[in-house]
């Protein structure tokens, strides 16, 4: 414990914080790596700073994400047959159709939800990662911010595999019209779920964890 | 030490402030990073309670009636909230099917009954043991619920589909709607800086469990 003066974050006064309850409770006086410590209200697990493998996970996520987001944008994920002929769609393709259509502020909600927003989430977050190994003060409130915006806007990605489900459930008329999954699909939604698992993973509280004997410096 | 009991850390940077009650309609926010600590909201488990009642309702209905139909040549198809994954596991996607399920039916449903169980627990002062449970999983759980995004894959779905053929907007579209809106209100409802307090307070000097 510092001495010199009041400790500001709840780590610099050795205090474990639960991010499910709030609840604030001191760590045992002996704290291994394998040591599983709960929040004495909820019940959460508890992770000493140190001992946080956060990062590690975060990018391994991350990684496998950025691989399969390309067969999820390569792959068809959905095929529509019209009187027995049929071509699969991409998801780019997909928006194609719908610019064709004249629907273009649908085409650029799409086109934001599968392509910018995936992508953005994975350099958004890489940035984050690197920046927080960098032990980087730089604009640490905007950092949170964009932190929390990755967060809330990635699960708006999954509104396309919800488009090829109810397409799928809806047009089923035999020789007429049919729609049909690809296994695009099912990438394109690892790829959804991956990145969600990233954002959770990440410890927001990491871009601020910069001590305040290294902030002297 | 640091008193425990009187002191809170801000959930998003983790700066330390003292508790203080603050007057009914007004909001704490921490001076480092500026995010909400705790609000006193008015009525606030009443509010929760009727709520979630309301979406309960809402809830049955949107899965026991059709969300859309399609017409084509004499032919009508509907499909139930359920249905969305029924199609996909009719194609062998197994896991799309399952995850679809989750988001659009048993998150959703699993947060409505947690709302419930926790205010009321809170309210008339049962063991929280049952409530503190529910509410430590709601809250990891709350992004995987996905109505809203499902809604706007209906509204890209009925565009799509629009100059192929007929399209009849079903009950539950209108009742699916309102549950979005219910959940919505009652969630932003729900103080949990509040409703922990409720449930448990953290005593002097506590420490955390070891196993
Ligand atoms: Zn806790
Ligand atoms: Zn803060």
């Amino acid at each position: 414990m510092q001495s010199r003066h009041e400790p500001q974050t709840a780590r610099e006064a050795g205090l474990l914080q639960c991010r499910t309850c709030g609840c604030l409770s001191h760590p045992p006086a002996q704290v291994s790596k394998r040591t599983i410590m709960r929040c004495p209200r909820c019940g959460a697990r508890l992770h000493l700073h140190e001992h946080s493998n956060s990062i590690e996970i975060t990018w391994a996520l991350l990684i496998a994400s950025a691989l399969l987001y390309i067969p999820a944008n390569t792959m068809p994920i959905m095929s529509v047959y019209m009187l027995g002929s049929g071509q699969p769609d991409t998801i780019i393709s997909g928006v194609f159709h719908l610019l064709e259509s004249g629907q273009w502020p649908l085409a650029l909600v799409v086109f934001a939800a599968s392509i910018v927003v995936p992508l953005l989430k994975l350099i958004t977050l890489s940035f984050l990662l690197i920046s927080i190994q960098r032990k980087s003060r730089w604009r640490q409130r905007d950092r949170l911010v964009l932190y929390k915006i990755t967060e809330y806007v990635g699960r708006w990605s999954m509104v396309d595999v919800f488009v090829i489900s109810i397409l799928v459930g809806l047009v089923q008329f035999g020789n007429l019209a049919r729609v049909e999954a690809n296994a695009g699909s099912l990438s394109f939604a690892a790829v959804v779920v991956l990145t969600m698992f990233a954002a959770r993973t990440l410890d927001e509280h990491l871009i601020w964890d910069i001590s305040r004997k290294e902030e002297q410096h | 030490m640091i008193d425990v009991s009187s002191s809170i850390a801000c959930p998003e940077c983790g700066q330390l402030h003292r508790y203080q009650p603050i007057a009914q309609g007004k909001t704490a926010m921490c001076k480092r990073c500026g995010s909400v600590l705790y609000r006193n909201r008015k009525h606030m488990l009443e509010s929760v309670l009727a709520l979630t009642t309301a979406g309960l309702l809402l809830f049955f209905l949107s899965n026991l009636f059709p969300l859309l139909g399609l017409r084509a040549q004499g032919v009508e198809q509907d499909l139930l909230l359920f249905g969305a994954s029924v199609a996909f596991w009719g194609q062998g996607y197994h896991l799309l099917a399952g995850l679809i399920v989750l988001n659009t039916i048993v998150f959703p449903l699993f947060e409505l009954v947690s709302l419930m169980i926790i205010s009321l627990t809170a309210k008339y002062g049962w063991k929280p043991g049952l409530a503190i449970f529910l509410f430590r999983w709601m809250r990891e759980i709350k992004p995987w619920g996905m109505l809203e995004v499902f809604m706007l894959g209906i509204l890209v779905s009925v565009v799509k589909l629009g100059d192929l053929a007929t399209l009849i907007v079903g009950t539950a579209f209108w009742s699916f709607a309102g549950l979005i809106l219910t959940m919505a209100a009652a969630s932003s409802m729900l103080e949990p800086f509040v409703v922990w307090r409720m449930l448990g307070h953290c005593k002097e000097r506590q420490h955390a469990v070891t196993t």
